[in-house]
């Protein structure tokens, strides 16, 4: 622990610490550009110099290529050294435009912070200023290269960081440029954080062009739902509209960055076609008349079939609150529910959720530490985005990664992929199982362990068993092996094999760590408060049955659940009353007798709990309402004087609910942290929501023992010959509900076609590009395939776009038979 | 297209290789041997020995000196402008050189015979000041040995021209 001196205090520093972080920690912020926390030093700017009076090194240094020594005596306010700055400063900027008033950076800007602070404030070069051609980068990110101060961070993030090839450095001098080898929209789907890393004007945000200054917007922190990592970003919101957002720092989460899914997936929020007014049968009414009547409604139901004939549904993405209300109303009225989860993938995030223990919890930063990771059934870049950079970081460092998912994995970065068929999803975990048994005595884990081990050994007939149990010696050997199991299209045994390989790696020796991709941001929530049953299937069979007859559903589509959507619409046409609480303009709301417009998590603090069972909570980010450029239609917003906002005549879904639960709007505030803690006990401790932190709370949860090791899991469906799985999977853009409805993010929404090994297609007599039509219940799809050798045989696979869902079958996974699938004709 | 033979030879030194990467410049020297000077449509046949996005080869090719992105002539010299061949008097000279040629630094005689560009050392500073023609150094210079070097150059040229 070095002890060094920094303007003439003392400070104490771990080991390996940079003197510009050292002097961070102090409060020092030591001007900076080419140095990033996230990116390391390379001492090419020069802005960060410091003068070492005395120690071991002497003189002018640059504060970021310096660790911290004993005996360091650094001062950053000498004279020589604001000297030294001010000239880099002013070298800096001889071929800066200077055109801060019409550049968007303009107000945030690192390089306008330290020309000011630096002191210079005269230009001397009368020289001609070299200019640069920009290039057209893609919708998000606009590129204005004559800013730029050369200072290499926005190359080392995208190639070093995320691994990606296609924004670069060319040129030498005074000529350096960054850019793409031709003009074309960025290939990473995590390009917008350029916008933040660079400190001028060079990638500036587009869609937000023209605006807003900083200074002009309310600015709140926030945590994204747009999966269920639960990254941090900061929204500014300006005219009743959110504008922008940005990364936010997050030590377990996200560190420094966010996806572009994350960053761009708010418009939902500003949509004219949002519920902004209550409506029952059509008709606008109030929000508080809506909740009356339907209160009303419900009573009368309830009065008619009993308690029973309403059944409740959520969403994952509620909060806790709304989650929670669900339950205390159902639970209160007797009705039936509530389902709060109704992703096809529900079932397997239960799982999930009832086999994670705090000891095998691992955060995503946390994942960036492993040095052996195997990632199972599921498929980071598209599912979890963020995840993709942390495992990249993981592999940086050393660490192996494998992936067993029979999609065509793709992650920027080197990696082991076992193209495992859904099917042999089972028999490829097993052998990892059986290998460990093998080699660790399993006596302790008990008779039940050693039955099922034992039931799994037939897994060899698998292509590539032996790479799997040679995988196995790796994850033996590791220090810190995690485990990475996706819960959309899993079987369902592979969430409980993954914590069962887990746990015996533990009992092997290595501090094994788990962690699950789960669909939504509140899955967790949602598995945490509901039962297993009834599931929403077991809804939609009730009200065929006329055993229910009205429905409140809460900010949830319907037609999100996996359920074929003839079979839903009938369903639906025999309810009596369907009460809709929602945010978003989807088939549900439009199908609602009573529509209860609510709020979004941007104008109502919110609850999340991300996959990893970390409660967060995200803040209100503004007050909502009906944009301006609407009211106004484009011009200035009528003149006419009222006290409440227009368009916001509405409230968070739990008031709502607490309101159809026959709560008097007039009574005394609720205690919503305790109602939580009754709600499960993981979550009595939970902290008020003012001193909440700022990475949230991890819960206490403890592994459902009952749950290993369970040989029933291993159900081996017989395989049908002459039959293929298909998949429909879930893409970065595109297929999240909210983040579907973007318009930015539409250009990047690729056209749908479907994957396919080359020899089934061979098989199936057909050839890249071909228009293959798939006869499923939904009807048929004619789609382009594309012939892709780094997938599993037997398998299918098509990349779900929201837009098109009503064309594709409902399940994630479905068997087909081979006669299903056939060249489209031309006339077809 | 390059030939075929050249391409089999570039794929077979990419293929021995233990890092493909390693090889860039020299395949992309080679491949600016075969058509003079590095075209969009030569430096993406390079990447595809390479096996790399252009842009890799881009970010090589713009960096350095001997690499030529435009065009050039039969002969390229490169005169060194670093700083001995700057004390020595490498400005006369280039401007010597210029006058000689009627071009100015960057370009291309109008017969397509000599291109002028600066070279940042050739490691000839014990015989500064220094130029570099195909490859070839020539120093210590003087205008006059410029002028004889050209003229042998010129002959060269008309010799192993078919008319």
């Amino acid at each position: 622990m070095p002890k060094l001196i920094i303007d003439e205090r003392e400070i104490t520093v771990p080991e390996g610490t940079k003197v510009i972080d050292a002097a961070e920690r102090m409060g020092i912020m030591i001007p900076r550009f080419c140095y990033h926390p996230a990116l390391g030093a390379v001492g090419a700017c020069r802005v960060c110099a410091v003068n070492c009076l005395d120690g071991p090194i002497k003189g002018i240094q640059m504060s970021c290529m310096i660790d911290a020594q004993d005996g360091m005596k650094v001062s950053t306010t000498d004279a020589e050294a604001v000297d030294f700055r001010k000239h880099v400063i002013e070298w800096l900027m001889l071929h800066h435009p200077h055109d801060c008033p019409v550049c968007d950076e303009g107000g945030h800007c690192l390089l306008q912070d330290l020309t000011v602070s630096g002191g210079h404030g005269v230009r001397r070069f009368q020289g001609p200023k070299r200019t640069h051609t920009d290039q057209h980068l893609g919708p998000l990110v606009r590129h204005e290269m004559n800013r730029c101060i050369q200072c290499y961070r926005c190359v080392r993030y995208y190639q070093e960081f995320t691994g990606y090839e296609d924004l670069g450095v060319m040129q030498i001098g005074s000529r350096v440029y960054y850019g793409r080898y031709r003009p074309g929209t960025l290939e990473s789907p995590f390009s917008g954080n350029l916008i933040d890393i660079c400190p001028t004007g060079v990638y500036t945000d587009k869609p937000s062009r023209y605006r807003g200054r900083r200074w002009d917007f309310e600015r709140r922190p926030a945590v994204c739902l747009h999966c269920a990592l639960g990254c941090h970003v900061t929204v500014s919101a300006r005219y009743r509209e959110v504008v922008r957002q940005e990364a936010r720092f997050s030590e377990s989460i996200n560190g420094h960055f966010i996806c572009d899914r994350g960053r761009y997936g708010f418009p939902y929020v500003n949509l004219p076609q949002r519920p902004r007014s209550a409506r029952v049968d059509g008709t606008e009414t109030g929000w508080e008349a809506a909740l009356k009547t339907a209160g009303e409604r419900l009573e009368s139901v309830a009065w008619k079939t009993g308690p029973q004939g309403i059944a409740v549904v959520g969403s994952a993405r509620c909060g806790l609150e709304t989650q929670g209300m669900l339950k205390r109303v159902a639970d209160a009225k007797g009705w039936q529910g509530p389902v709060l989860d109704i992703d096809p993938a529900a079932a397997n995030v239960r799982t999930a959720v009832s086999r994670l223990d705090s000891d095998l919890q691992v955060s995503l930063r946390e994942i960036e530490t492993a040095d052996c990771i195997v990632v199972v059934s599921a498929d980071p870049l598209n599912e979890a985005p963020m995840l993709a950079p942390a495992l990249r970081q993981a592999r940086r460092n050393g660490a192996r990664v494998t992936v067993i998912d029979p999609r065509p994995a793709s992650l920027p970065f080197q990696f082991d992929h076992f193209p495992v068929a859904p099917d042999d999803l089972a028999a490829a975990m097993a052998i990892l199982i059986r290998k460990c048994a093998e080699k660790e005595p399993l006596s302790e884990l008990g008779k039940t362990a050693v039955r099922s081990i034992e039931a799994v050994s037939d897994g060899a007939d698998i292509p590539d068993a032996d790479g799997l149990a040679a995988l196995y010696d790796d994850l033996h050997n590791s220090r810190r092996p995690v485990i990475v199991c996706g819960t959309h299209t899993a079987p369902p045994e592979i969430p409980g094999m993954a914590a069962d390989l887990a746990l015996l790696l533990r009992i092997a020796g290595p501090r094994a760590g788990l962690f699950y991709v789960m669909p939504g941001p509140n899955s967790f929530g949602a598995a945490l408060l509901s039962d297993p049953a009834p599931s929403f299937g077991d809804l939609v069979s009730a009200i065929e049955k006329g055993e229910i007859k009205a429905l409140v559903v809460a900010e949830s589509d319907l037609f999100g659940s996996g359920i074929d959507w003839d079979r839903l619409r009938n369903a639906m046409n025999k309810l009596e009353l369907l009460v809709t609480l929602d945010y978003i303009d989807s088939p549900t709301t439009r199908a609602a007798h009573i529509l209860i417009p609510t709020l979004t998590s941007y104008e109502t603090p919110s609850l999340l709990i991300n996959n990893e069972g970390r409660v967060q909570q995200s803040p209100a980010a503004f007050r909502g309402g009906d944009p301006i450029a609407r009211t106004g239609g484009g011009d200035h917003p009528p003149r006419a004087f009222r006290r409440d906002i227009p368009g916001r005549e509405m409230g968070a879904a739990w008031t709502a609910l607490l309101t159809l639960g026959g709560r008097d709007p007039g009574s005394a505030p609720v205690n919503l942290t305790a109602w939580l803690g009754e709600a499960h006990p993981a979550l009595t401790s939970l902290p008020e929501a003012s001193d909440f932190p700022p990475d949230g709370v991890r819960l206490p949860l403890a592994e459902n023992a009952v749950e290993r090791f369970q040989t029933d899991r291993f159900s081996h469906g017989e395989k049908e010959e002459d039959a293929l799985t298909l998949l429909v999977v879930d893409r970065t853009f595109g297929t999240e509900e909210l983040s579907s409805l973007s318009s930015i993010l539409k250009e990047l929404t690729p056209s749908p076609f479907i994957h396919i090994h080359p020899e089934d297609a061979a098989e199936l007599g057909l050839s890249e590009g071909d228009a293959v039509g798939i006869d499923s219940e939904a009807g048929t799809t004619v789609l382009p395939i594309n012939l892709t050798p780094e997938m599993a045989r037997g398998v299918l696979v098509i990349p779900r776009r929201r837009d098109l869902d009503d064309r594709l079958p409902q399940e994630r996974r479905t068997v087909l038979s081979k006669t299903a699938i056939r060249k489209a004709t031309e006339d077809a | 297209m390059l030939p075929t033979n050249v391409k089999q030879m570039l794929n077979q030194q990419i293929q021995a290789a233990e890092h493909p990467r390693e090889l860039a410049i020299d395949i992309m020297m080679a491949v600016q041997d075969h058509y003079g000077y590095l075209s969009d449509e030569a430096l993406e046949e390079a990447a595809a020995i390479v096996g790399v996005d252009p842009l890799k080869l881009e970010e090589l090719a713009t960096f350095y000196t001997f690499l030529y992105r435009e065009p050039v002539g039969r002969y390229v010299i490169h005169i060194c402008d670093s700083v001995i061949c700057w004390m020595n008097g490498y400005e006369s000279l280039r401007d010597h050189l210029c006058k000689k040629l009627g071009i100015q630094m960057g370009e291309t005689t109008p017969d397509g015979l000599f291109t002028l560009l600066p070279v940042c050392c050739i490691g000839y500073c014990d015989r500064s000041p220094a130029m570099l023609i195909n490859k070839k150094a020539y120093g210590p210079l003087t205008p006059a040995k410029i002028d004889e070097i050209l003229e042998t150059l010129r002959a060269e040229a008309a010799e192993t021209t078919p008319s």
